[in-house]
């Protein structure tokens, strides 16, 4: 036997047309390469991403998907959700420098036997072309020969001054006392000073003394959307301080009917931009919202103009990375990924973050693997990323919390460029829009099939 | 005391001299930015600096986050068990008395197992003493100090552009065999301001020393409406309890398939609302508010009514990486005296 490396796909296909498909190339004696597994699924609008990466990660150097052809679907529109969902998934197996020749899909009926094989031979000889895909972890965790993502430029604006930030922190604190006084609320979520010099922190405040303690800077950066399911467990309504890109959470949140918007006040606050470090964070470059248009009651904003907007910095880090040949941007994202201690802080902060059961703590399969080193991390980071695909607005909280630095944001604002590009929707421009992948249409890109 | 006093260009030397004989150099490196304990390839690669920790602890090197117990292959009705490769010897270089510290409260729950007792073995550790605090290190609350010497087999402390080094322990003469016969002794002056620095860091720091006796009465403090408003802002992360030194609760997982497999040990976090959740659905700790009690009590409660020392060596990282700023320090204070 020789020791040749031969490629090893995974289909995953639908039970009601590609399977009974491959099933007839075999009734009727087609020959094919022998590379490929199946797995039968009621429908390719049931696979998650995660199951590409599970083959992936399992040693798998290709996945084939492929189900009915548009129109065909036993359940009406799950082949079309599937196209959707796994075109953006190739962009992001290519923006982490996996060849998307790896992931193909196709429409196979149950009658099109002698097109399966095709499919078949032509997934093989693509993923033998591009190579088996090795193990997954980081091979490269010398500091000194790492790609550096370009120096941001100048920022926008400069921090407000401190009696600005004081004015908007007394009138906070009034409309605090003024909502809990007239019980139009029982409880203010806002921020207050932390332990650590200059720290803000989450506080709730339920009376006069937690009142006093509500303040208001330009470094309240967290979102505090996403204590609104726990706390609307407890409490009957609620005042919720939101910065502009906080209240897109309160919107993408009810949109996925989690939360009732008539039990939430949002006080937007005038927002200059958050500054983390003495530097203005990345995500309020270009925003033009000083206070949010989604806000019930709002302060008065510090200033009547426009102001100083930039573009997002991420956008030339993104293009500097896509610049790199593909197996540098693997190399690139493999060091970060095996940084990753699965702390799950990321998730933690995500207000979009809300499954009962997460599917990383899912065991019956284990679609992620419990250990703490290079596959299960890419496995995670990327399916994190995937999952909020069309649904993160953006607020970074993942990003700031992360305690090994790991470019969530990179791989959050990639996906939220696609998806623009491909369906023209940002998530926080419209509370009544479906959310991009679970919607489809006829009309959507083909090129990937 | 005996010991010397180094150049920068001596101690490199010493440090390029480890890498011989196949031996593990782990010491604090930057990566993407971040300064981090890894395994290093050279000297070169070493941040000598005598200010700030690393973002996390040097716990992965003697408790790694993901761990083969052993390795199965099943063939027909037999089973072949496969014991996992042998640590390697290694030196972890640079870390914080408060990191070192560490060890030695893993030492008091994981030295009764069989790998982590052989990696511990197989390590030598050479801390440098911090030549300055940030806000958030407290190691004098919890009886460290800058220049404490638990666990380390050798010590460093960086003074004026250079560096007093004693030795420890066996352990650590053995590693500085055939260098220190060469190096300079230091003098009296420099021991006088070692001692200097120490108190200067000491009172920088400004935090009083816990009570012993704040452990029985924190397990007093088990039930009370106080826990919930502090642990209301904890958002179900791991975050603190894999920075932290001294934290070593662990999951054991299988990884594998109908034919073969590892039996892996991975960091757990008592934070996750899966850490005690049973089989049957039942979970003990059923909220978060009750999650962190148990993070704080185990930590200044139960471990020190068992091992007479409180799990936690006030390094701060905690304290400092938590996304919603939870401060451990204040809710002892508030429980204890509440």
């Amino acid at each position: 036997m020789s020791n040749r490396w031969e490629p090893k796909l995974v289909a995953l296909v639908c039970n009601w047309c590609t399977y009974a498909g491959a099933d007839m190339a075999g009734t009727a004696r087609r020959t094919q390469v022998p590379n490929i597994r199946i797995v039968r699924l009621p429908c390719t609008g049931r696979i998650d991403p995660v199951f590409v990466l599970k083959a992936f990660g399992q040693g798998a150097d290709g996945v084939i998907v492929s189900g009915c052809h548009p129109g065909d679907c036993h359940y009406v529109q799950g082949n079309m959700l599937a196209r959707r969902r796994l075109s953006v998934f190739g962009e992001l197996m290519h923006f982490l420098g996996l060849d998307r020749r790896r992931l193909h899909f196709a429409w196979v009926s149950a009658s099109e036997g002698v097109k399966w094989s095709h499919v078949v031979d032509e997934a093989t000889a693509a993923v033998r072309e591009v190579g088996p895909l090795g193990r997954w972890s980081s091979s490269n965790r010398n500091g000194s020969t790492v790609f550096a993502l370009p120096e941001r430029g100048r920022e926008p604006r400069s921090a407000p001054a401190a009696d600005e930030v004081a004015r908007v922190a007394a009138a906070l604190r009034a409309q605090a006392t003024a909502l809990l006084a007239g019980g139009e609320v029982s409880v203010v979520a806002g921020y207050e000073r932390g332990s650590l010099p200059g720290q803000m922190v989450p506080g709730f405040a339920a009376d006069p003394v937690g009142v006093e303690a509500l303040d208001w800077n330009e470094r309240c950066a967290s979102n505090l959307t996403v204590y609104l399911p726990e706390l609307l467990k407890r409490e009957g309504k609620i005042g919720l301080v939101v910065k502009s890109c906080d209240a897109k959470a309160v919107v993408g949140l009810v949109r996925e009917n989690q939360l009732d918007r008539d039990r939430v006040i949002l006080i937007g606050v005038p927002c200059a931009g958050v500054w983390e470090d003495g530097h203005l964070a990345a995500k309020c470059y270009a925003c033009a919202e000083e206070v949010s248009p989604l806000a019930d009651v709002s302060l008065d904003p510090a200033s009547s103009g426009g102001r100083a907007v930039a573009d997002d910095p991420r956008d030339a880090e993104i293009a500097a990375l896509e610049a790199l040949p593909a197996t540098e941007r693997w190399e690139f994202w493999q060091r970060q990924f095996g940084r990753c201690i699965r702390c799950y802080a990321c998730r933690a902060v995500c207000p979009l973050c809300y499954c009962g059961t997460c599917v990383a703590d899912k065991t019956r399969p284990q679609w992620i693997p419990v250990s703490i080193e290079g596959a299960a991390n890419t496995t995670w980071n990327v399916i994190r990323a995937m999952h909020l695909a069309g649904r993160c607005v953006g607020c970074d909280a993942c990003q700031r919390a992360c305690p090994a630095d790991i470019r969530l944001d990179l791989l959050s604002r990639r996906l939220a460029n696609e998806i623009e590009i491909r369906f023209g929707y940002r998530p926080e421009q419209d509370p009544t829009a479906a959310p991009p992948l679970t919607t489809f249409l006829s009309s959507d890109q083909d090129e990937f099939v | 005391m005996d010991g010397w006093r180094l150049s920068d260009e001596q101690l490199r030397a010493w440090l390029a001299s480890l890498f011989a004989g196949g031996r593990r150099v782990v010491a604090p490196a930057e990566e993407d930015g971040l300064v981090l304990l890894r395994e290093v390839a050279s000297a070169a690669e070493i941040r000598l600096d005598p200010r700030g920790r690393t973002r996390w602890s040097a716990k992965e090197f003697l408790f790694p986050a993901t761990e083969t117990l052993f390795s199965y292959t099943f063939d027909g009705d037999d089973v072949a068990l496969e014991r996992p490769p042998e640590v390697p010897e290694q030196v972890i270089f640079g870390l914080r008395p408060c990191d070192a510290a560490g060890a030695a409260r893993l030492d008091d729950v994981l030295l009764v197992d069989e790998l982590y007792a052989r990696r511990r073995e197989r390590t030598t550790l050479v801390s440098i003493a911090c030549a300055d605090a940030d806000p958030a290190c407290f190691c004098t609350a919890v009886g460290g100090s800058p220049a404490g010497t638990e666990a380390s087999d050798l010590q460093f402390v960086p003074l004026d552009g250079a560096w007093v080094g004693c030795c420890l322990t066996e352990r650590g003469a053995a590693l500085v065999e055939g260098a220190a016969p060469l190096w300079p002794a230091a003098g009296e002056e420099d021991w006088a301001a070692v001692e200097e620095q120490r108190r200067a860091v000491e009172e920088s720091i400004g935090a009083e020393r816990l009570p012993a006796e704040w452990a029985g009465v924190l397990a007093e403090h088990f039930d009370g409406e106080l826990w919930t408003v502090l642990g209301e802002r904890c958002l179900r992360c791991g975050l603190c309890a894999y920075v932290c030194p001294s934290c070593s609760c662990f999951d054991v997982n299988d990884a594998g398939n109908a034919l073969c497999g590892t039996l892996c040990r991975s960091w757990d976090s008592c934070g996750f609302a899966q850490f005690t959740k049973q089989a049957a659905g039942h979970n003990p700790r059923p909220t978060q508010p009750a999650r962190y009690r148990q993070r704080v009590l185990h930590k200044f409660a139960w471990f020190p009514l068992e091992h007479g020392r409180f799990m936690c060596v006030g390094c701060g990282r905690c304290v400092e990486l938590c996304p919603v700023g939870l401060d451990i320090r204040q809710a002892v204070n508030k429980v204890a005296t509440a």
